[in-house]
């Protein structure tokens, strides 16, 4: 046996605060997240980047965070689900998926509520089209899937504003 | 699913991560994306004492070569390639290539190089360790292949969506060392043996993707064939490239190349010499799609067997062919 890796400190910075953690090389970021910081919003399943339950926000930018090192992201905007919304004021995203029933056992919400938002700060009016490919690294074994069509394109009218 | 306990550095450039990698030897494993060697480490397939990540690593934009190639960083994650309006420009066959491949948060993580570098896959060993109860196949060491059961050897496949594109863009690696730098036609960067599908020496990596100049009238098409037609590894995956002479219709050179077919991307050369000098027609590309199954002879994969990809080959490469000529310009 080689010897067993010493655990570093690291600073990560989520959901605009920064933390200290004490990880070992291994530890995935979704560990670091869950186990670590205690943020369970982000949900592991398959954990080897099948499913999409894990997706956080890097920069803005979606990623698996099973397949993440937590050591690799120090110092870089991590946002999760329960960074989203200010207080109880839910996001455009987050709204439709309630109003809409695009929720049901809920383990996928949260990276799909991620991907979207992702996907609306990108590209403000997407195409059905579109809003699949961005999508279509995301399980999900209650809807259907055309509830969570319906909630995105619901979200991006809403935000374009053509919507109260 | 956790990953098993090793070391791990994190250079800052890319000699610091070259001397670490020979530093090691076979002990490390160097590591760009992570989405295909991760899941593999969690499956228990391979744990390398010290894993060198090369997420510190500053990424260089694409860049124009003084003789007009176009030079892109390996470290590229493939979103930067899909968004690139130089590759689109350019290369616009890489790019359409690069948004099939799994899925968005993938095509984030994952990078050009790295899918350069995929391992070949196989339905008995991309599982978790008990799947293969009897006992061990080729590739873990053992003497048996569970996809074909009398076979002699390892029949896992090569599934990398933007290699039969850039194949068909005749483009060449550099790949780098401690001790040196070459550059190598892509196409021989695969041995075309499952068990060691890229031909990297110990200490070695791909470092940049170079494309020749585009021609001026050009088509491309790419089509990847699969069961659910998203984040999934084609079952077929299928590039095509036509340049065509002044007159728009008769074509000058042709590429076709097949993914997701055997251990290494295949290049249909006869099919391709059928079409050279050639007023281009629906005739001709549906005889040529035909050449195109007659020549490759796809393994049978993940499911499906040899002769439903072989009808299925020809489907998709008059597909692709079409894609091509309608999209002339």
């Amino acid at each position: 046996m080689g010897r067993r890796p010493l655990k570093r400190l690291i600073e990560l910075l989520v959901n605009e605060e920064t933390y200290e953690v004490a990880v070992e090389p291994q530890t995935t970021l979704l560990e670091a997240l869950r186990d670590h910081l205690g943020l369970t919003g982000t949900k592991e399943a398959c954990g080897t980047g099948e499913c999409g339950s894990c997706t956080v926000l890097v920069e803005g930018k979606p990623i698996l965070s099973c397949l993440a090192l937590a050591v690799d992201y120090q110092n870089r905007h991590i946002l999760t689900i329960e960074g989203l919304s200010e207080g109880e004021e839910l996001t455009p995203v987050q709204h439709a998926f309630v109003v809409n029933g695009a929720v049901q056992c809920g383990f996928c919400t949260p990276g799909m509520v991620l991907s979207t938002t992702a996907l609306l700060n990108e590209n403000p009016s997407p195409t059905v089209e579109q809003i699949q490919k961005a999508l279509e690294g995301h399980l999900c074994r209650c809807t259907g899937y055309n509830k969570i069509l319906t909630a995105v394109n619901m979200a991006a009218e809403k935000r374009r504003g053509e919507m109260e | 699913m956790h990953l098993p306990k090793f070391e791990h550095q994190s250079p800052g450039t890319l000699k610091e991560a070259l001397q670490l990698f020979d530093e090691y030897g076979p002990r490390a494993q160097i590591v760009a994306g992570g989405t295909d060697l991760y899941p593999r480490m969690k499956y228990g397939l391979l744990g390398p004492e010290v894993v060198i990540s090369l997420k510190g690593v500053p990424v260089e934009s694409p860049s124009t070569l003084g003789n007009g190639e176009l030079q892109l960083d390996a470290l590229m994650t493939l979103a930067d390639v899909v968004r690139s309006s130089v590759i689109l420009e350019r290369a616009p066959l890489l790019a359409e290539a690069a948004t099939n491949v799994a899925s968005n948060e993938i095509r984030h993580m994952g990078t050009l190089g790295g899918n350069l570098c995929l391992e070949t896959r196989c339905t008995y060993y991309n599982q978790s360790h008990t799947y293969q109860y009897v006992a061990p196949c080729f590739k873990r060491d053992g003497d048996r292949c569970y996809l074909i059961p009398k076979g002699k050897k390892c029949q896992a496949v090569f599934m990398a969506d933007t290699v039969p594109a850039l194949i068909c863009l005749d483009a060449k690696v550099e790949t780098q060392s401690k001790a040196e730098s070459r550059q190598v036609p892509l196409k021989d960067l695969y041995t075309g043996d499952s068990l060691f599908p890229i031909a990297l020496s110990r200490g070695e990596l791909v470092s940049k993707v170079i494309i020749p100049k585009a021609a001026t009238h050009r088509g491309s098409g790419f089509t990847k064939f699969s069961l659910r037609g998203g984040m999934e590894f084609g079952a077929l995956t299928v590039a095509a490239l036509l340049d065509v002479v002044d007159d728009g219709m008769t074509c000058a050179t042709a590429r076709i190349a097949v993914g997701s077919v055997s251990a290494k991307p295949v290049r249909a050369v006869k099919a391709e010499a059928a079409l050279t000098g050639e007023k281009l027609s629906e005739g001709l590309l549906r005889e040529v799609a035909k050449k195109v199954a007659a020549e490759v002879r796809p393994v049978m994969h993940h499911g499906y067997s040899a002769p439903f990809l072989r009808e299925c080959l020809e489907v998709q490469a008059y597909r692709t062919l079409t894609k091509a000529a309608a999209g002339m310009r």
